[in-house]
């Protein structure tokens, strides 16, 4: 009698779980990966204003030269990714593959700069600028590496054949992500470089 | 070249120009409250322009599409 009734209410539950049209769940994706979004923007939001509230607009001196060809490094990376996504999304498999993984590349050349930033800095972390910029570009380097943790996830599961035309959700959330972290550094260059 | 291609490398060469203009702003303009809001108004500018043409921020708000999920 109890599995009776256990099976009749589970029944319709699973039924109405089919019931999520393509459309409805792609929707309930984006706005959950949108939240997600606006939960680091909180993060990165705090470490920008305790940037300013530390140290005000003083800052210490900083490799400019490095910083303007990091900015653009992943800059290009963002447009690889674009491209990427776009040639995904249009059944272009080939290009996918090469724009995912020159964004991988790229990628990884902003984060050895700035480990050589951090390596060649002026600066130690006891100071207070140092202090913020460790913590800002720590915490931003951290997400660079793991958008390249997931785009080389994206990138074998593309070589292997998934994704395409009406399927590449797995590949548009990987590369909005790796936007998000480009909209990150579009606000922490000027606070840490250009500023003062 | 399909239109979203064109689309992303105008996008991509507004922020490229963008850049190339917060830095030399920031390096020829003395006064610190100017520098300031011109760095603030730029980072906005190109963010907006992220969010909007990379992150698709629209298509958050379109039931209709249903292309992308399988």
């Amino acid at each position: 009698m109890a599995l009776n009734a256990t099976t009749s209410t589970a029944v319709p539950a699973a039924e109405h779980g089919h019931h999520i049209s393509p459309a409805k769940r792609l929707q309930m994706n984006r706005v959950g990966l949108w939240l997600f979004f606006f939960s680091e923007s909180l993060i990165f939001g705090l470490l920008l204003s305790a940037r300013f509230f530390l140290a005000g607009i003083d800052r210490e001196h900083v490799d400019q030269t490095l910083g303007l060809i990091i900015t653009i490094i992943l800059l290009v990376s963002s447009i690889t990714a674009y491209l990427g996504e776009t040639a995904v999304e249009h059944g272009n498999r080939k290009m996918g593959i090469w724009m995912i993984l020159a964004t991988i590349v790229l990628g990884l050349v902003f984060a050895g700069g700035v480990a050589y930033e951090w390596g060649t800095a002026h600066f130690s972390r006891q100071q207070v600028f140092g202090t913020v910029f460790f913590s800002m570009t720590g915490m931003h380097a951290f997400h660079v590496m793991s958008g390249v943790v997931f785009l080389i996830l994206a990138w074998w599961q593309l070589v292997r054949g998934s994704f395409g035309p009406g399927d590449s959700w797995g590949i548009t959330a990987t590369v909005m992500y790796w936007h998000f972290v480009d909209v990150v550094w579009v606000f922490f260059y000027p606070a840490l470089y250009l500023v003062s | 070249m399909t239109k979203a291609v064109r689309t992303g490398l105008m996008v991509a060469l507004i922020l490229a120009i963008l850049t190339v203009l917060e830095y030399f702003f920031a390096v020829s303009v003395d006064d610190d409250v100017v520098r300031f809001v011109g760095l603030t108004v730029t980072a906005l500018g190109k963010a907006v322009l992220i969010l909007i043409y990379f992150m698709h921020f629209m298509r958050m708000f379109r039931q209709e599409e249903a292309e992308g999920w399988h």
